[in-house]
């Protein structure tokens, strides 16, 4: 019998994180405890959740990320521990010490490896000291213009402008021309002070057809740290990434353990616990760099649950409570292919404008081998406030051919309408022969997917057709339904009769 | 029952009458056979093939996936419902926020000459920067908005004078 090891988890976001956390809990018997904005009352999440308390208007600032409202929460309602998920307060190390002051259970690492992990630019400084191979640039953040300069022209463009506080692809610019350096420092302020509430960026040599390689590990508080492989999450657009698969093609089993080895030294030397994802570019000779440690549990996190069997959440939450590492983690092993798609709700043919309003009509994909991580449902409405992510479609097959042809499958049956989404677009990459081919690199969307233009007037005359019939049928009947059958059913000419009665009574 | 829909450039004519069980929409020289299972679930046969798609009527748009691919065709007829969105579909003379957001930047002056997909205006949504680019070629009219101001996807945030 497995211990209770806690007696109620709140979890501290929204959407399909905070419903994969809530699965994790169920597993364990853990009671949860959702906490929702006034946009998302009647989100899935406050509604999947055992309890759920309201905290605060829309704005993120005065709900999600609200260090003090989310620790009143948990003690109003008797909740001893906290899950972030990601994004919001999850690489937030004041919230870790918040939760410690409080005597509440954070469940992600202490708050001095994920603040040294945090700031990109020390943590560089410490990996390399412990001999993790790092990319050209800038030791600490530049301040002027003038330090930006001198390190872009010692590094040699074209060059990366990144945030300090940063992930996820926000405050990121790359300059090819030292003329627009200037304007992608600034750009890239901004958006990192919107972001993260801290407008430090700095500066490295950009390197040109990498794919981007991570390795998740799992450490726990008794000195055990392992890793669970890699996932490759080559294919981004706007720097976020939107396709994840495992294993990589790009690595071989004397790669694969190199960078699982750097990436465990990573985390010991970080005095690391929890999961955690270590980033690494890969380039076209096989050489890796480090690039930043995730101290958080990934979105792609289920690629690596699904070929090695492990539940990553379960293991944080075990691990937060003191337990050492499963045994059957410690001995994992990779099997088979997961690929994962995010589902975003934004236009692919409109550079990736986000997309808002209600879903109109959601139905998710299902079978062997398919999973759907979605916070969403029919009638959910999406809203400007937060991230557009909506759901993540991940599947498993013997092989990565296979796991193509399952996803596009999967992707196809996937029916969301009333907001615009990626999936098409991510059906026409899976298609696309150098993806096939494996040839993942970060550039795969520029360089491929910039012309993409179907015939889509065949299926827009039968999508006609489909609107005149529904309009008919809407026309008949209230509420949208089906047309009331204007067929002659036996049933409907026999007139009224009695189930069992007599004839001639 | 005869409707209009719009896809892009093209409309379509459709002819639509119950039969049996099935409703028979003809569309040009082709015919299909439309039976409503569920809110939003029709299976339709065309030339021996049948396939389930769904459509979604709401606010003057037709919402569809047809084997995977997403489609919004407009229905002329019910015009003017759909809001803002309606106003920003063909006019190329005026730059709308692609959602409600924050100005972040405005790219250009008031009488300079702009050229197709040049940057025009950087709004932020969604936590994100976005660019919006000019739909033709033409002069700015008029600059409605400035850095830091609230935009809603209704009011152009610049005009254009297009050239000819």
């Amino acid at each position: 019998m497995d211990k209770r090891y806690f007696k109620k988890i709140l979890v501290a976001n929204r959407g399909e994180i905070a419903v994969r956390i809530m699965n994790a809990c169920r597993l364990l018997g853990i009671p949860t405890l959702a906490v929702y904005s006034e946009a998302d009352r009647g989100a899935v999440h406050a509604l999947f959740a055992d309890e759920a308390i309201e905290i605060g208007p829309p704005a993120p600032r005065e709900s999600y990320l609200s260090i003090e409202k989310i620790i009143k929460a948990a003690k109003d309602r008797g909740a001893d521990a906290i899950h972030p998920g990601y994004g919001f307060l999850s690489e937030n190390s004041e919230f870790v010490k918040a939760c410690d002051k409080a005597g509440i259970t954070f469940i992600g690492p202490s708050a001095e490896s994920m603040h040294l992990m945090g700031n990109k630019v020390e943590s560089r400084i410490k990996m390399a000291t412990a001999g993790v191979p790092l990319i050209p640039g800038m030791k600490k953040a530049g301040a002027s213009l003038d330090e930006f300069q001198k390190a872009a022209n010692e590094a040699g463009y074209p060059v990366l402008i990144k945030a300090a506080a940063g992930g996820g692809g926000k405050g990121m610019r790359i300059v090819r021309d030292p003329k627009d350096l200037k304007d992608a420092v600034e750009a890239a302020k901004r958006e990192a002070g919107n972001a993260f509430g801290d407008d430090t960026v700095y500066l490295e040599k950009y390197i040109e057809d990498p794919r981007h390689v991570e390795i998740q590990v799992l450490a726990d508080k008794n000195g055990n740290t392992v890793h669970l492989f890699e996932r490759e999450c080559s294919i981004q657009r706007r720097h976020q990434k939107i396709i994840e698969e495992t294993p990589s093609v790009a690595l071989t089993p004397e790669l694969r353990e190199m960078m699982g080895n750097a990436a465990v030294k990573v985390a010991k030397a970080a005095n690391y616990y929890s999961a955690g994802t270590v980033e690494f570019l890969v380039d076209k000779n096989g050489y890796f760099y480090f690039l930043e440690m995730n101290t958080r549990i990934q979105v792609e996190h289920p690629v690596t649950e699904m070929t090695t069997g492990v539940d990553l959440v379960v293991e944080q939450i075990r691990i937060a409570a003191g337990e050492s590492i499963s045994p059957y983690v410690m001995e994992a092993k990779q099997r088979g292919h997961a690929i994962e798609c995010r589902i975003y709700a934004e236009d692919a043919d409109n550079n990736f404008f986000p997309s808002s309003g209600p879903l109109l009509y959601y139905e998710e994909p299902s079978g062997p081998g398919i999973r759907v991580d979605s916070g969403v449902m029919q009638g959910s409405v999406v809203g400007v406030e937060y991230d557009p992510i909506l759901a993540k479609l991940i599947v498993h097959a013997p092989n990565r051919n296979l796991a193509i042809n399952k996803m596009i499958n999967a992707l196809k049956d996937y029916k969301i309408l009333g907001i615009k989404t990626s999936r098409k677009f991510m059906i026409d990459v899976l298609q696309h022969e150098e993806f096939r081919k494996g040839a993942t690199y970060t550039n795969f969307i520029e360089k491929n997917m910039s012309d993409r233009g179907d015939d889509l007037i065949p299926a827009a005359e039968l999508g006609a057709a489909v609107s005149a019939a529904a309009m008919m049928s809407k026309n008949g009947q209230s509420g949208g339904g089906p047309a009331k059958a204007v067929r002659q059913s036996p049933w409907q000419t026999i007139g009224t009769w009695e189930i069992g009665a007599r004839i001639g009574k | 029952m005869i409707n209009e829909f719009k896809f892009k450039d093209e409309l379509f004519e459709t002819r639509a009458a119950v039969s049996g069980s099935e409703i028979e929409v003809s569309v040009g020289e082709n015919k299909y056979k439309i039976l409503s299972l569920a809110p939003g679930k029709y299976a339709v046969e065309s030339n021996g093939i049948k396939k389930k798609v769904c459509c979604i009527i709401d606010k003057g748009k037709s919402y569809l996936d047809v084997d995977g691919i997403l489609l919004e065709l407009t229905i002329p007829s019910d015009d003017g419902v759909a809001g803002g969105a309606a106003g920003q579909g063909g006019a190329k003379d005026k730059i709308f926020a692609p959602m409600p957001g924050k100005v972040v930047k405005i790219l250009v002056a008031e009488g300079q000459e702009v050229e197709e997909k040049q940057p025009m205006v950087i709004v932020e949504a969604m936590k994100m920067e976005n660019q919006v680019n000019a739909a033709a070629k033409g002069k700015v009219k008029k600059v409605n908005f400035k850095a830091g101001d609230q935009v809603d996807t209704e009011t152009p945030i610049i005009e254009l004078e297009l050239a000819e």
